[in-house]
């Protein structure tokens, strides 16, 4: 009896500290997004930027360039970065996600299949900049 | 002075499970996995895995990882005491099943850690992306921990491993399964993409695990706690029987309404003193009456020794009743019971249960030494009231082979067989009354672990 307590006991502490640590509340770690350069501003127009976005896979931000009301270059700031993964879907992903904005001139463009949150989280962020230049999106 | 007379309790025999229960309980075990299958290609998971590289193996991974944790949440279901699943298919053959899918849902699991890794890694560290995925994702470190406790449980339940083990360790241990279970949820609902990105998915998967948590707690745990706080069963008499053969007859409150069948067994908890927190299996051995019920134990040195001391007024404690090997599907004609030393027990009880006439049961008791023929005059009190031909074989089992049964029981072909024996006796006799022509569905047996 005394055995089978002990053993209780220490499961129930080895509980403890598992959940206490972060991910284990549902928290991501993935957050070491590569701040890189800021956005090289266009030659003209305005440049927005949108707010940072946090997704399962890491954060996201997006920075548009407007010009007489229509986006003309969008850059990715930060994006889920730091694994192998992680820098194999944000090079695929983004470019499409870029190509795809400047078609529609919208937040409306569909997720990259296997980028979902990155595609999630770059909408989200893109829709904040284009409120902010005052783009119907 | 009136005096009533009560008229005497009768007892309700429960009626036999019907067999479409068993085939609907594989339909939606089946199905369960189509649903995660369905969820997974829904997700693109199938045009995936055809693209190849390394999102075939992430895809491969995913699809891995919901069929263990399905498998996983089925085992949990198979051992849950669920009093439907249990009179459809008998706790022998539930257990063997509970080791396939065990065995094949951590292959599974395996399978969905390694894939998934190399799929992530695409081509780099494979380590290194292992730690990564541990320490940087959702629930990964939690999930972690529950494959350590499942891989724990697999390799004591190895048989290598589960000969050396006390019964009380290994059962232990294997509770750690549903904690394992348990630690591997999270990491599915916040880092899955089957999951992540539908509601109705995670309602599903949220209702599987709710279903199984709660099938545990209502019938290992709450069923036995009200059935003893109903019957508060206790020991109102131990007789011996024979050298090392003791019996125990229990009285309750209520015994009337406990649903249980000759032939049928629970497991026990005397609480006479220390160490009464490890339960024992054994049978019933007469046929359970609206007010007495009996059992009886042969000392095998593993704590049944402790049954000859009992002293009546102890308190008892019980789950179950378990167990097939009953008159449920018995519709009349010739019986014949085959016991091996103690497994006679439950065959006495059905003795007096089942409905067959005069001269049509016998029952053949193989023993090893004559001291072990046990129950005489409740035999012959069998044999001279209800024809029952009792025949005794003693000796080794070499010199009753089993091929021999024809002779013995020359009308088995057309008979029902109940058999009850240590495993590989049971499995051998089986085969050889199978030769002889009795029908496999009407052959009946409840296996048990041989000293």
């Amino acid at each position: 009896m005394r055995r089978i307590s002990l053993w209780l006991l220490s499961t129930v502490a080895v509980l403890v500290l598992l959940f206490s640590y972060r991910t284990s509340t549902g928290a991501s770690l993935t957050s070491e997004t590569v701040a890189a350069a800021p956005a090289t501003p266009a030659a003209s127009g305005e440049t927005y930027t949108g707010d940072t976005v946090q997704t399962q896979e890491g954060d996201v931000q997006v920075v548009i360039t407007v010009e007489n009301g229509k986006i003309t270059a969008v850059s990715v700031p930060v994006h889920p970065s730091g694994s192998a993964r992680h820098d194999e879907i944000s090079a695929r992903a983004l470019p499409q996600l870029v190509e795809a904005t400047l078609a529609a001139q919208s937040a409306g463009i569909d997720s990259v299949s296997g980028a979902t949150y990155t595609s999630g989280g770059y909408r989200e962020s893109l829709q904040s900049a284009l409120d902010q230049a005052g783009l119907a999106g | 002075m009136t005096t009533t007379t009560a008229p005497a309790p009768v007892r309700t025999v429960r009626r036999a499970a019907p067999r479409w229960w068993g085939d609907a309980g594989g339909v939606a075990a089946g199905l369960s996995l189509l649903v995660v299958t369905a969820l997974w290609v829904s997700n693109g998971g199938a045009r995936e895995l055809a693209a190849g590289g390394s999102g075939a193996l992430t895809a491969l991974g995913r699809l891995t990882g919901l069929w263990a944790s399905d498998l996983l949440l089925l085992q949990v279901l198979l051992m849950a005491r669920i009093p439907l699943v249990e009179r459809a298919f008998g706790q022998d053959r539930l257990a063997r099943w509970h080791r396939w899918t065990g065995f094949g849902s951590f292959g599974l699991m395996v399978t969905h850690i390694v894939t998934i890794t190399l799929g992530y890694a695409a081509g780099r560290n494979a380590f290194a992306q292992l730690w990564d995925l541990v320490r940087t994702y959702p629930g990964m470190l939690l999930a972690a921990a529950g494959t350590a406790l499942l891989l724990l449980v697999v390799v004591t339940s190895m048989r290598a491993a589960r000969r050396r083990l006390r019964h009380e360790s290994w059962h232990l241990l294997h509770l750690y399964a549903y904690l394992g279970v348990g630690l591997a949820l999270p990491h599915q609902i916040w880092t899955g993409s089957e999951f992540t990105g539908s509601v109705w998915a995670r309602a599903y998967w949220w209702t599987l695990y709710l279903a199984a948590a709660g099938a545990v707690l209502a019938y290992r745990i709450g069923l036995p706690l009200w059935r003893n706080r109903r019957h508060r069963l206790e020991v109102s008499r131990v007789v011996p029987e024979g050298p090392g053969l003791t019996s125990v007859y229990l009285t309750g409150r209520q015994l009337s309404a406990l649903p249980v069948r000759a032939g049928q067994y629970f497991q026990w908890r005397f609480l006479d003193g220390p160490g009464w927190t490890r339960s024992h299996p054994f049978s019933l051995s007469a046929t359970p009456q609206p007010d007495t019920l009996r059992i009886t134990v042969k000392n095998q040195g593993d704590g049944s020794a402790r049954i000859a001391a009992l002293r009546p007024g102890t308190r008892v404690l019980i789950e179950g009743p378990y167990g097939k090997l009953t008159g449920e599907h018995y519709d009349g004609g010739p019986v014949v019971l085959l016991a091996c030393g103690i497994g006679i027990t439950p065959l006495l009880s059905l003795l007096g249960e089942l409905p067959y006439r005069d001269g049509e049961a016998t029952l053949v008791h193989r023993v090893r030494t004559e001291a072990d023929l046990a129950f005489r005059a409740e035999l012959e009190w069998f044999a001279t009231r209800r024809g029952v031909r009792v025949v005794p074989l003693v000796g080794s089992r070499a010199d009753h082979p089993a091929a021999a049964l024809p002779q013995v029981v020359p009308g088995i072909a057309g008979a029902h067989v109940y058999l009850c024996g240590p495993r590989d006796w049971a499995a051998e006799v089986r085969v050889a009354a199978i030769a002889a022509g009795a029908r496999p569905r009407r052959i009946h047996t409840e296996l048990f672990e041989g000293p």
